[in-house]
């Protein structure tokens, strides 16, 4: 009778005692006291979750491949697989959910009222609280520290939010001195020719940047172009993720007499262990915001990336990596360099 | 000149202003001076004969290409099943072709192995499905390709969805949906090299046996008391506009319409004769089609998807052919 | 021309006749007679190969009917199945034309001696005029004429008609039958099934009585259809009335 009544008391319906917080879509959010399991529903939010305390994150949302678990100690790259919960691409299953006995479900990105509806779905469901937050470049500083309030870890949030802002500061810095601005594209695919205009998040780092994105005027979400408008535009700088259409690009006619191709300016974003440009849209951009600045705006951005892009990894991934492995990430061919 | 005549004359000239027109028009400007220096072999701007050489002229044909096949491929279905509402995907090649296409995007390969996959794709899937209808003994032959093909189908269907999935959905499930809609933007000219010959493998025995295939719209009984091996003839049939359609996904994509549509209108301008329908209903696939991409790669900054202008275009096109013409189909 | 020997048949898995035997000469008209269902359409198929036999032998022109190709057979046998719509609309010449497809390598088309042969069947049949008409477009008489056009475009020793006058009028009818002796008489071996019995008696040699499958009675039109063989057949009361100079009717006892 004791023993049920205690386990009735511990329950997290009852544990809920800290002062409710409005989560960043405005949907009030009470965590329980101690917040020792934390399942994050997107890359983005397991990222920032992991970043905090990584002894916290419940699993990841797909499991580690060969490559990406290097970057991470190893305890960490083996913790289970649970699936994405809500945005694009909903693969959780809510039982395994519930099995891993999460405290506090987070997820980072859109805050928008459908998402909303699904947070609050999943927790009518599993009883367990759902915070949203908002998972824009300029907003990590503020979800971090939101997120390190929520699971009781504000200490180390605030550690890596200032050192967020800084960076941030100090890149928008960078790019008011720079005198230069060339047309770039953004070509992602295999055939390089979809694209995302002023607004996307695709291109989030390039408005960020302030830069000129040769397909500012497409829709603002991801876009299908014709070459013959690439070639219109005729940027000066190309990006891009997919390595087929990177290594395919220097024998292709069509894109020969782009201005991009011919001065050899067409570069490859490092993806390894998360994508450092356009996917997953998460913190890990700033590594992007880094990279697309050098190639950009090269007088200005004229620090050590290596030295960056290790402390990066340090605070973040919570592993230092080793020189060997910078030289392999950063000397990939097309990283900085055909 | 006899109302049949008429038709070819009429679709052969839009073919050939239309081939004009797409070369002339484009997003990218080019003027009518520079069109004709180009022609000419006089030095141009290097964009100018990119645009012109590298660009649109493997579309235009890709266009030409794809758009003859699904309509010759389309004809010999419909003829071949005596149904003028069978569509060359009715034993699966699009599906299996997507099937393919979808594991390449996911595998994250290149585009070379993504066209080989989908083709092949496309060529196993009927295989399949012809392996297994034929030996569903004691049913109509036809019948059980049919049925054989929709189970089959719907089994690839499937499988696309798991795939669609698994994918990626940041980077890999937009790919997977860009290629199932269709398109002809990324056409080079390495794809027609290799696509053309391969559908003109498949048009090959088609042309051979225009005349045999006729009697194919016979019942099954009629056609072999008249001497015809019906089994296989229909095997190589099927061979033939499976191999010209999956030629033509694998590089465009799915494109609907065009295999139902343009025959179905050749038939309602000619007769049923394949030895006539055959060539028009190349004809008029090839210019539909090319018309239908032009004006997606021009009437907007992005790309409109080819699938859904055949079908804006082509019903109220067909609805107007049918009122027109006299004849039953 | 044809002989058939214990011959058993039917579908797959079913066997539906057996124990037939006889023999059709050049010239000779053979008249099957048999119920609905009784297996005449059934026994025709096999006799073409278009159906597997489940025992016994058929010679087609003294060869074994497995050792013949589809275009063997279709050079020595025409068919004449019983016409129905769901036809293309291909024009009558079209269609008479594609009975030269035996003659014809398998990826030729027609010439000019094949269109010589076509309009001749077209001509011998009266349609010459429909020629051009789509085939969706005539009546059932005229289409069941076309159909004994094309068989005959294939120039073949032995004509198989099953029931070449269902559904016509009787003007047709007459028409049909006279084409049939005239065929025989030129040296054309016709075999034809009906179900009407007078026919028999109008313009064959010889009568098979198939009732469920198997042989009932074969002979001379008059010896094999009397009452007693018609009542077994259709079970209903006939009687046979002789008119003199050979000629022979059947009169059912309808009763007021």
């Amino acid at each position: 009778m004791i023993r049920a009544l205690a386990l009735v008391l511990m329950s997290p319906a009852f544990c809920a005692s800290q002062v409710p917080a409005l989560d960043a879509s405005g949907r009030e959010i009470r965590p329980p006291v101690k917040v020792e399991r934390v399942y994050a529903a997107g890359p983005p939010a397991s990222l920032l979750v992991f970043a905090i305390a990584p002894d916290k994150l419940v699993g990841w949302t797909r499991a580690m491949r060969a490559n990406e678990a290097p970057f991470f100690p190893d305890r960490y790259a083996q913790l289970p697989e649970l699936g994405r919960l809500t945005g694009r691409g909903n693969t959780a299953n809510v039982e395994v959910v519930l099995n891993a006995k999460a405290d506090l479900i987070v997820d980072v990105g859109s805050t928008g009222a459908s998402l909303a509806s699904l947070a609050a779905q999943v927790q009518e469901q599993t009883k367990i609280p759902y915070a949203l937050f908002d998972g824009r470049i300029e907003a990590t500083a503020s979800t971090l520290r939101s997120l390190g309030r929520l699971m009781g870890n504000e200490r180390e949030a605030e550690v890596l939010a200032r050192w967020y802002e800084k960076e941030l500061v100090e890149a928008k810095e960078r790019v008011s001195r720079a005198t230069e601005h060339p047309l770039v594209y953004y070509g992602r695919g295999v055939s390089g020719l979809q694209t995302g205009g002023k607004g996307s998040i695709t291109v989030e780092i390039l408005d960020f940047l302030g830069a000129r994105n040769a397909a500012a005027e497409a829709r603002a979400g991801l876009a299908a172009v014709p070459i013959e408008q690439v070639l219109i535009w005729n940027p000066e700088v190309i990006l891009t993720t997919d390595p087929n259409y990177w290594a395919s690009v220097w024998t292709d006619p069509r894109w020969r007499s782009v201005k991009a191709v011919a001065a050899k300016r067409v570069y490859l974003s490092p993806n390894l262990p998360f994508g450092w440009f356009d996917f997953p849209p998460g913190a890990n951009r700033l590594l992007g915001i880094w990279w697309a600045g050098k190639l950009l705006y090269p007088q200005t951005f004229d620090f050590d990336l290596r030295a960056k892009v290790a402390e990066f990894h340090r605070l973040f991934y919570h592993r230092e990596p080793s020189a060997a492995r910078l030289d392999a990430l950063l000397g990939e061919p097309g990283v900085l360099a055909r | 000149m006899s109302s049949r005549t008429l038709s070819y004359v009429l679709a052969g000239g839009a073919l050939v202003g239309l081939t004009v027109l797409a070369f002339a028009v484009g997003r990218y400007p080019i003027s009518l001076s520079e069109m004709t220096s180009l022609l000419l072999g006089q030095p141009v701007g290097a964009n100018v004969e990119t645009v012109v050489l590298q660009v649109r002229g493997p579309r235009v044909l890709a266009a030409l290409v794809v758009g003859a096949s699904l309509a010759a491929a389309g004809t010999a279905y419909q003829g071949m099943f005596r149904n003028p509402l069978v569509s060359p995907d009715i034993l699966g090649v699009s599906t299996g072709a997507a099937l393919g296409a979808v594991l390449g995007i996911f595998l994250s390969l290149g585009v070379f192995f993504i066209q080989l996959l989908a083709f092949a794709g496309g060529l196993v899937a009927v295989g399949l499905v012809y392996f297994i209808g034929s030996r569903l003994r004691g049913h109509d032959p036809l019948l059980a390709l049919v049925l054989t093909g929709v189970v089959i189908g719907t089994l690839l269907g499937s499988a696309i969805a798991l795939l669609k999935y698994l994918a990626d959905p940041y980077n890999q499930l937009p790919a997977i949906t860009y290629w199932l809609l269709g398109s002809l933007a990324a056409i080079t000219p390495r794809d027609l090299g290799v696509a053309a010959p391969l559908a003109l493998l498949g048009l090959a025995p088609m042309l051979l046996l225009r005349w045999r295939m006729n009697l194919l719209a016979l019942p099954d009984d009629e056609a072999r008391a008249l001497g015809v091996d019906t089994r296989k003839l229909r095997t190589l049939v099927v061979a033939a506009a499976t191999l010209m359609t999956a030629a033509a996904v694998a590089v465009s994509g799915i494109i609907g319409w065009v295999g139902l549509l343009i025959p179905h209108a050749a038939r309602l301008l000619v007769g049923p004769d394949f030895g006539r329908l055959l060539p028009l209903a190349m004809l008029l696939g090839a210019a539909f089609l090319l018309a239908v991409d032009t004006l997606c790669r021009t009437i907007a900054t992005i790309e409109v998807p080819p699938g859904v202008l055949t079908a804006l275009i082509g019903t109220p096109f067909f609805l107007w052919l049918f009122a027109l013409a006299r004849r039953s189909w | 021309m044809l002989s058939v020997e214990s011959l058993a048949f039917g579908f797959p898995g079913r066997t539906i006749g057996r124990d037939v035997s006889f023999s059709l000469e050049a010239g000779e008209v053979m008249c099957v007679l048999g119920p609905n269902g009784g297996g005449k359409t059934t026994l025709f198929r096999t006799l073409l190969g278009l159906l597997v036999p489940h025992g016994g032998t058929i010679k087609l022109d003294s060869a074994p009917l497995e050792t013949l190709s589809r275009p063997e057979i279709a050079r020595r046998a025409g068919y004449v199945p019983q016409g129905h719509t769901g036809y293309f609309a291909f024009t009558v010449r079209e269609f008479v034309l594609m009975g030269r497809t035996a003659h014809l390598g398998v990826f030729s088309i027609p010439g000019k001696r094949d269109r010589e042969v076509s309009e001749r069947a077209l001509e011998s049949l009266g349609i010459a005029h429909l020629a051009d008409k789509p085939v969706t477009e005539i009546s059932g008489g005229e289409r069941q004429l076309a159909l004994v056009a094309r068989a005959l475009a294939q120039e073949p020793k032995l004509l198989v008609l099953d029931e070449p006058t269902a559904s016509l009028d009787f003007g047709n009818q007459v028409r049909v039958l006279q084409r049939i002796s005239a065929l025989a008489g030129a040296g054309m071996s016709i075999l034809f099934s009906s179900h009407d019995p007078d026919h028999a008696f109008l313009c064959a040699r010889r009568a098979l009585l198939l009732a469920e499958g198997r042989v009932l009675e074969i002979g001379a039109p008059r010896a094999v259809i009397r009452p007693d063989t018609l009542e077994r057949l259709y079970g209903v009361s006939v009687k046979v009335i002789d008119l003199g100079g050979g000629a022979h009717t059947c009169l059912p006892a309808v009763g007021r």
